[in-house]
């Protein structure tokens, strides 16, 4: 315990005492907190309709936001769309592929994959947690099968998103993470890097990846439900 | 004249600043502009987020504690600094502990705060910034001119002569994409043969002990992932109570600040790299700074712990828009830079900050958590005078003027003489210059009064009935 | 006759010291305004000035103590009206804030407070009145002054009232709500930043083709003329309630009278 921190907090308390005499206790505290968030729902603007998939995906290609995104019907058919992507864009057949599981287990025949990235790696595949569609953003947890430098490092990222893990609320993602111990880093990945320094002209890939491309798998549309 | 009206005139002259200011600020405003006519609860949202805000203001101990206790859980190391010089010998320990030479950092207006990139000079160790204007701006040697853009004054052709020289594969720099790309290569590398790197936060999240970083260019993630050490400076005002209370924050700060809705990389950042991550710091330090917070706490200023650093309010302030970031002398501009360069400065160093404003209130009315930024600028008003900081010259105008509006007869009857020695001055109707208004003539004409004045004219009216 | 609240206040009229040295014109105009909307109106001879340049010196003691004497001068009148949003916004929103909570002073500004208004808020939305047979054939833009703006909400009621006079043409200045630069003591402690924002406002007066700029603070007023003249401009400003009153055919801002 230092000094700096007993000063600080003492100054704290002092003001406090003086401003608000009759003190809550900590649980008053939390809960006053929480009663603020009661009027969310209610002053949200607009942005999710009844179909989650599809307000995720015309969000996340809003031209603000720059991602692409396609819609697949299952994991098997994600190695063809990255190579369909590879082909469009001109790419060598060689990505670093996120070590988890679901994408190690898939056919990637015709295409050399590597599980770690490289400085300037063109092309990564990941897997994303899941995506809001509120903002159009997805989900990355770091962890054993998911390391946070493959949404960072590559010219490229090719994202694949089961489309049952689309929140709709951003709100409704916090209350998913409270229900599981906090990763070391959570990213909320809204789009392809960017940057307005140099005369406010808008350039792409400024440090992060210049092009995000979304492979969303599963059913093409998806009531809204908070349950996940 | 002084320091501060010899910058304001130098940077009024200042053609291409101008240029550089309408461009920043104009798109900002009409970006913001946009993003909050679609969004039709926006007032009640920032009611709620000024709500938030005051809350933990007023629990600020109480957050300081649940958020160092989660943290520590989390594997982070927590400091505490009082003010700038110990949260600098607190970083700068840090990185000799861990043998730094070199460091990376991403924006933080707070590390500016401190002068922590004056104290890593002086220890001897490289700093890299890995924003792309805090690059710019450090290969230039200039502080920042703007909280959200701090190289807007800088033009294209500036930065490709800059890149082109200390860059080592600039290439052509023809397009400013050329330019970003030779930043990306420049980069790259040092991302990865980091020491320590460092970042501020825009949210220090109590129950998880997590910080949180917002970026449009990924720089965050990079400066903070690879390095062995990551260290994290923070005004202590930026504690939520929770990750959904930053989501309420964020929908206002991202809308306010560029009129996006999210940006492109919001990261919650929870200790060190754990058993089974695959990459992440080994070491994950906090330091909790001060600074004149809880000063301001306790001296009226407690709605300025509000503030999200939007810049909201310096791109819509007429004053900043015509003088820049630089002109203001302080770390931070604008009208949120004019409430708070008093507290960091000394009222006596900076005391044309709150006067040089014309109380018009649009920066409180963009405020994305309505501070009250008029208030606050005329309660450094009431200070300055208090403290007899004013000069004499004005103390004694305005007394002379307080006697008279006090003493009627005596005010009719200099009205009664200023009024034609006035007229003497003009020329059809136009006063364009007259002693003792140099400040008003210098620029525009002056309105002629009247012969006499109104209530002259009135009495003459009534005895004429 | 035009549509009037039944009763006939006693109106103090506190024409402000600018209007009183500057331009008495506005003083006259708000006094026929305001008998056509059914006041009795009466001119307190004491008045001087509300105090605003104390206050935002930072003298607060100076400024309790104008407000003191104004407020006794005031306090006696049914309802009190001024010609400027900045120096209403003063002793509506400033003068009770000048007081300890509690005091008799305190309670003595609110009441006052509530009393009091700008004088085109007052025309349209207490008296609810509307100009009739008042006519200028122009094309005239319009200033939000920022304190009657922010601080009393004076957005519609000009702009109102204003679409009453027959032939009067009102074109949207953009950035109406932009500071002129004027603020008081500002524009001559800090002139070359006034300067350069009522030259940036001074273009966009320009850009509409007004022949006329209005508003409602002659502080502004006198700013944006005086910079219009000194840059040539054909542009002629007058302060709205001089064209309610029909008294636009007379010399506009800083054409002698």
């Amino acid at each position: 315990m230092s000094s700096a921190r007993a000063d600080i907090l003492a100054a704290i308390a002092a003001t406090r005492a003086a401003a608000h005499p009759a003190m809550p206790n900590a649980a008053e505290i939390t809960a006053q907190a929480w009663r603020l968030l009661d009027m969310v729902p209610g002053l949200r603007p607009d942005r999710v309709g009844a179909d989650v998939v599809e307000s995720f995906r015309a969000r996340v290609t809003l031209p603000a936001i720059g991602a692409t995104a396609e819609h697949v019907q299952s994991w098997a058919e994600m190695p063809d769309a990255v190579r369909r992507y590879l082909a469009t864009h001109q790419l060598p057949a060689s990505i670093a592929l996120q070590p988890h599981p679901q994408l190690q287990s898939l056919d990637w025949q015709g295409v050399v994959t590597h599980p770690t990235i490289a400085v300037d790696e063109p092309v990564a595949v990941g897997l994303a947690l899941g995506g809001v569609a509120e903002t159009g953003s997805l989900i990355f947890h770091s962890g054993h099968d998911a390391p946070t430098l493959f949404a960072f490092l590559p010219v490229h990222h090719i994202v694949a998103l089961e489309t049952s893990r689309i929140w709709p609320w951003l709100e409704d993602y916090t209350a998913a993470l409270a229900t599981m111990p906090h990763p070391r880093n959570v990213n909320l990945v809204t789009g392809a890097s960017g940057t307005t320094d140099i005369e406010g002209a808008l350039v792409r890939g400024a440090h992060g990846p210049g092009f995000l491309h979304v492979v969303l798998i599963g059913e093409r549309s998806g009531a809204l439900t908070s349950d996940l | 004249m002084n320091a501060f009206t010899d910058r304001a005139a130098r940077a009024v002259a200042d053609t291409t600043l101008k240029l550089a200011i309408d461009r920043t600020t104009g798109t900002a405003r009409t970006k913001r502009d946009a993003a909050v006519r679609a969004w039709p609860q926006f007032q009640q949202a920032r009611e709620l987020g000024r709500q938030i805000k005051d809350h933990v203001i007023a629990h600020l101990d109480h957050y300081l504690l649940e958020f160092e206790r989660n943290a520590i859980a989390s594997g982070a190391k927590v400091h505490w600094a009082r003010n700038a010089q110990e949260a600098c010998d607190i970083t700068i320990r840090i990185c000799k502990d861990a043998g730094a030479r070199s460091v990376t950092r991403a924006k933080s207006m707070l590390g500016e705060e401190i002068g922590l990139p004056q104290a890593l000079a002086e220890a001897g160790i490289t700093r890299v910034e890995t924003d792309l204007a805090e690059h710019i701006i450090q290969l230039a040697g200039d502080p920042p001119s703007h909280i959200v853009w701090p190289a807007l004054h800088k033009t294209r052709e500036q930065v490709a002569a800059l890149f082109r020289a200390h860059h080592t594969d600039p290439g052509a720099m023809a397009t400013v994409e050329a330019m970003v790309s030779s930043a990306r290569r420049e980069l790259r590398a040092k991302f990865m043969a980091a020491d320590v790197g460092i970042s501020g936060a825009n949210f220090l999240v109590a129950d998880t002990g997590a910080i949180c970083t917002v970026t449009n260019e990924g720089n965050a993630e990079l400066t903070t992932t690879p390095p062995r050490v990551h260290i994290v400076t923070a005004g202590i005002e930026k504690l939520v109570p929770s990750t959904a209370h930053a989501m309420s924050l964020l929908r206002l700060l991202v809308r306010s600040a560029t009129g996006a809705e999210l940006t492109q990389y919001t990261t919650f950042h929870c200790g060190p790299k754990r058993a089974g991550d695959r990459d992440g710091p080994e070491e994950f330090h906090i330091v909790l700074v001060d600074n004149g917070r809880t000063r301001m706490l306790g001296e009226g200023l407690a709605e300025m712990l509000r503030c999200l650093r939007c810049g909201a309010c310096l791109n819509h302030c007429v004053v900043y828009r015509q003088i820049g970031g630089h002109a203001y002398g302080g770390v931070y501009p604008g009208p949120m830079g004019s409430v708070l360069t008093p507290v960091l400065d000394g009222l006596a160093e900076s005391k044309d900050l709150p006067k040089a404003c014309t109380l018009n209130g649009m920066c409180q009315e963009v405020c994305p958590v309505n501070i009250p930024l008029p208030t606050l600028l005329r309660g450094w008003r009431d200070k300055a005078w208090r403290e007899g900081l004013e000069p004499t010259t004005t103390r004694g105008a305005l007394g002379i003027w307080r006697f008279m509006v006090l003493r009627p007869g005596l005010y009719r009857l200099a009205t009664r003489i200023a009024l034609p020695v006035m007229r003497l001055f003009a020329r059809r109707g136009w006063i364009a210059a007259m002693p003792l208004a140099g400040g008003w003539t210098r620029h525009r004409d002056l309105p002629a009064p009247a012969a006499q004045s109104f209530m002259t004219q009135l009495r003459q009216r009534k005895s004429a009935r | 006759m035009s549509e009037v609240v039944a009763d006939a206040p006693r109106v103090g009229l506190f024409v402000t010291c600018l209007v009183d040295s500057m331009r008495p014109s506005i003083g006259f105009a708000a006094i026929a305004l305001l008998e056509a909307a059914g006041c009795r109106v009466e001119i307190p001879t004491s008045q001087t000035c509300c105090g605003q340049p104390a206050l935002n010196s930072g003298d607060r003691d100076g400024a309790i103590r104008i407000a003191q004497h104004t407020i006794a001068l005031l306090e006696e009148f049914d309802h009190v009206v001024i010609p400027s949003g900045s120096c209403a916004a003063t002793i509506i929103v400033h003068y009770p804030e000048l007081f300890a909570h509690g005091s008799l002073w305190h309670a003595r500004a609110g009441k006052l407070a509530g009393r009091t208004f700008e004088l085109l808020t007052y025309l349209a939305e207490i008296r609810r009145w509307a100009p009739r047979n008042v006519a200028l054939a122009a094309k005239a833009t319009y200033h939000d002054s920022c304190s009657g703006l922010r601080e009393l909400g004076i957005k519609a009621q000009p702009r109102c009232l204003l679409a009453g006079v027959a032939g009067l043409a009102l074109t949207e200045l953009e950035g109406s709500e932009t500071c002129c630069g004027f603020g008081g003591t500002f524009c001559v402690k800090y002139p070359a930043i006034s300067n350069a924002i009522v030259g940036e406002k001074a273009g966009h007066i320009a850009d509409t083709g007004a022949e006329l700029l209005l508003g409602g603070d002659l502080g502004c007023l006198m700013n944006m003329a005086g910079k219009l003249h000194r840059a040539g401009s054909p542009v002629r400003s007058f302060h709205a309630a001089e064209v309610l009153a029909g008294m636009a055919d007379g010399p506009a801002i800083g054409e002698g009278a």
